[in-house]
């Protein structure tokens, strides 16, 4: 259930198939605004680029928009299987929602229109996307992996072999220094993150990988404890990461420079999704069972929670060289 | 001398002629041909370099060792490590070119390949990691068949959907054959599939009612048959249910025989897939189609699919031949399953084909069904005899 805040909102999605939000303030205290309703859990949320209007993909196939102001939701999108992702796009010669499925289908909504403008075929089931104009990167089952450009509208740039060898979970595209989209972040179940740029000057030597989310860090005769990365978020001041894990910890790293900035402590609940606030102050954290070991574990007892943390600080990357 | 490079390569013509030195073997081989066709090397080598050739011998001699490392059926990481270990050895042996002294760079690559994959292997299970996901042990390269790539939340899907149509003991199955089939295929077992298969009931089940003993393991107790109860499935014997490729079945086989031993493995692989090893019971030909289109019908990764209903639904069949027709009548009890009237009024008549009478037996088969566990090669088409059953 991935929060998204821009205007300090909270839009959380959940597999109690509602959507709330939240007004955040800058003490710190939430408001709950207002909820929606899906037929299904909702798998993905996302804000339109003006804050007006929320996106909201679901297991009952459909997205909705829903209009804060009127507090009214309507169906926009349709597909064959649940749709795992939903992304916000603004280009400048349209703007659309792009919806991915498990119906391995990439579909581009005109909100006021009931077919796609846009249909793509998909090799496989889309597990995680990410949007920043003008590129777009989606990950499906069976480690595929496709990078769009989406200038005039959208179309397949590039199949990339994936950097790792697992099930893909999560992927964030970061930018580079003249805040232009120039690569991704591709989390797996194997605790490991890879970085990858587009376009690099040295792909041997740019392109890496991390471990992450591990128990037991340097002692290798002990077998450690591998969790998956649930989500990426990339801080949109700093340039720097934070991934969330099935441990239950999130970490902040900083790629240019290769090191880990914080490990958080344990949480006793795997986290769920992360995500940061526009101006990267806040950095917003979801608690709640991921099912990463099946059904056994799952206590509907236990709350889920959401955290904010202040995040101005600990994401400044280090010295450079 | 100069020692001979082709000697070195393993294809010396001049074999004992040769004037160049032949170390190791100096005097001993006399006129060996090119290529021993005796070797497994060369083969992989000369046949393409696709890791898939390499992965599926390698993970059929890894799991040969591991089977016989769980003989004493022992859960604990240890008894992995040292099954693994000995894989590792094993596979090298098996690999090795008998021939060449020292290997070559092609050999080596592979030798590092398997390594790399054995390691990963052990990673994998010892960690906890999930379990569904595709795998290929370089990056850049296609992957492994035989795993299927299922999302948590696909897998949670599945569960609240069950869970809305009362049919919990349906996604439990499904869950086992997903565990079974991942399982087998790189030994697993233990850790992860106890914990991903066994059925520790959530707290809003229906009717859970006494049904809590459940075990993974087939030797202890199947859960008495309570009427409605979705005590039955989870005792599904462990599926090495057709996945994808069917180069799989054959590496599941030897994990498979040993993960449940005797009888219901018997009975299980029997039913395992009738298209894939020709079985086809007369009964169950019919069924799967019809459970099909049962709680299966929801999106699922492809290898769920059909076999897992005929696991379903073979599974209450091997139990036990007493409570034959009342597990499968619980089991499939639930009134949403529209399959579950003709299924029950048919399991009781195919009762008989589900076990030969010891008389129909040949000698083989049934000492293969008395020994622990299956050798390969000599697994039994037939259904175990009715008296073999464990229960």
């Amino acid at each position: 259930s991935p929060p998204t805040l821009p205007g300090n909102f909270l839009i959380a999605g959940s597999w109690a198939n509602d959507v709330r939000c939240w007004e955040v303030q800058d003490s710190g205290q939430t408001i709950p605004k207002a909820q929606q309703m899906h037929t299904g859990p909702v798998l993905d949320v996302c804000w339109s680029d003006d804050g007006s209007k929320v996106f909201t993909a679901s297991c009952d196939k459909t997205a909705k928009m829903w209009d804060l102001n009127s507090n009214q939701a309507i169906q926009i999108a349709q597909h064959d299987a649940p749709v795992k992702t939903i992304h916000w796009i603004k280009a400048p010669n349209y703007s659309c929602v792009m919806t991915g499925s498990w119906d391995k289908t990439l579909k581009f909504w005109d909100t006021r229109s009931s077919n796609p403008m846009m249909v793509l075929q998909l090799p496989e089931r889309c597990y995680c996307a990410d949007v920043i104009y003008p590129m777009a990167v989606v990950a499906t089952a069976e480690r595929g992996l496709i990078v769009y450009q989406l200038e005039s509208q959208p179309s397949e740039f590039r199949r990339i072999e994936s950097p790792l060898k697992h099930q893909h979970r999560c992927v964030a595209i970061f930018k580079d220094k003249q805040n232009k989209p120039t690569g991704f972040a591709l989390g797996s179940i194997e605790g490991r993150v890879a970085i990858h740029y587009i376009n690099p000057p040295n792909p041997a030597k740019d392109n890496f990988t991390f471990k992450c989310h591990r128990s037991n860090g340097t002692n290798t005769s002990a077998p450690q404890d591998i969790y998956a990365v649930n989500g990426i978020a990339f801080h949109p001041v700093h340039g720097t990461l934070a991934t969330v894990g099935s441990d239950g910890r999130f970490s902040f790293w900083d790629k240019d420079a290769r090191t880990k900035l914080k490990t958080s402590e344990q949480l006793d609940q795997p986290i769920a999704a992360c995500c940061f606030n526009h101006n990267g102050n806040i950095f917003a954290y979801a608690s709640s069972y991921d099912w990463s070991k099946g059904h056994e574990f799952y206590n509907p007892q236990k709350k889920n929670y959401i955290f904010l943390r202040n995040a101005a600080e600990e994401l400044k990357p280090r010295n450079k060289k | 001398m100069t020692i001979c490079q082709f000697f070195l390569q393993g294809r010396c013509r001049f074999g004992n002629r040769c004037w160049n030195e032949h170390p190791g073997s100096g005097g001993a081989v006399g006129g060996r041909q090119p290529q021993p066709s005796g070797s497994n090397r060369r083969g992989w080598n000369t046949t393409s370099q696709r890791y898939s050739n390499v992965i599926q011998p390698s993970s059929f001699s890894k799991s040969t060792p591991w089977g016989g490392s769980r003989d004493q059926e022992k859960p604990s990481f240890g008894s992995f490590d040292s099954g693994a270990s000995t894989s590792r050895n094993r596979g090298f042996a098996l690999s090795q070119n008998p021939f060449a002294s020292p290997s070559s760079d092609e050999d080596k690559d592979e030798k590092k390949l398997l390594e790399g994959i054995v390691k990963d292997m052990e990673v994998w299970e010892s960690s906890g990691q999930w379990m569904f996901s595709v795998y290929s042990p370089v990056k850049k390269k296609s992957n492994i068949s035989g795993f299927t790539d299922i999302s948590p939340e696909e897998l949670r899907l599945e569960y609240h959907n069950f869970l809305t149509s009362n049919n919990l003991q349906s996604y439990l199955s499904e869950v086992k054959d997903g565990v079974n089939q991942a399982a087998p295929t790189f030994g697993f077992g233990s850790r992860q599939a106890v914990t991903f298969g066994s059925p520790g009931f959530p707290v809003n089940n229906s009717s859970s009612g006494s049904a809590q003993n459940f075990s993974f393991k087939p030797s202890s107790g199947f859960a008495t048959a309570t009427s409605g109860s979705a005590s039955v499935s989870q005792n599904t014997p462990a599926f090495g249910a057709a996945p994808s490729a069917s180069s799989a079945i054959t590496t599941s086989t030897p994990a498979f025989g040993f993960r449940k031993p005797e009888i219901t493995s018997a009975a299980s692989f029997s039913f395992k897939s009738p298209a894939a090893s020709g079985f086809g019971l007369p009964g169950f030909s019919g069924f799967p189609a019809s459970m099909a289109a049962g709680p299966v019908g929801v999106p699922v990764a492809p290898a769920f699919g059909s076999s897992s209903s005929v696991a379903g639904f073979g599974g209450a069949g091997s139990r036990s031949h007493t409570a034959f027709s009342k597990s499968s009548g619980d089991a499939f009890g639930i009134s949403s399953m529209s399959a579950s009237l003709p299924v029950s009024s048919g399991s009781t008549t195919t009762d008989n084909v589900l076990f030969t009478p010891k008389d129909q037996l040949t000698a083989e088969e049934l000492e293969q069904f008395q020994s622990k566990k299956f050798t390969l090669g000599r697994i039994p088409l037939k259904p175990p005899p009715v008296e073999l059953l464990n229960i």
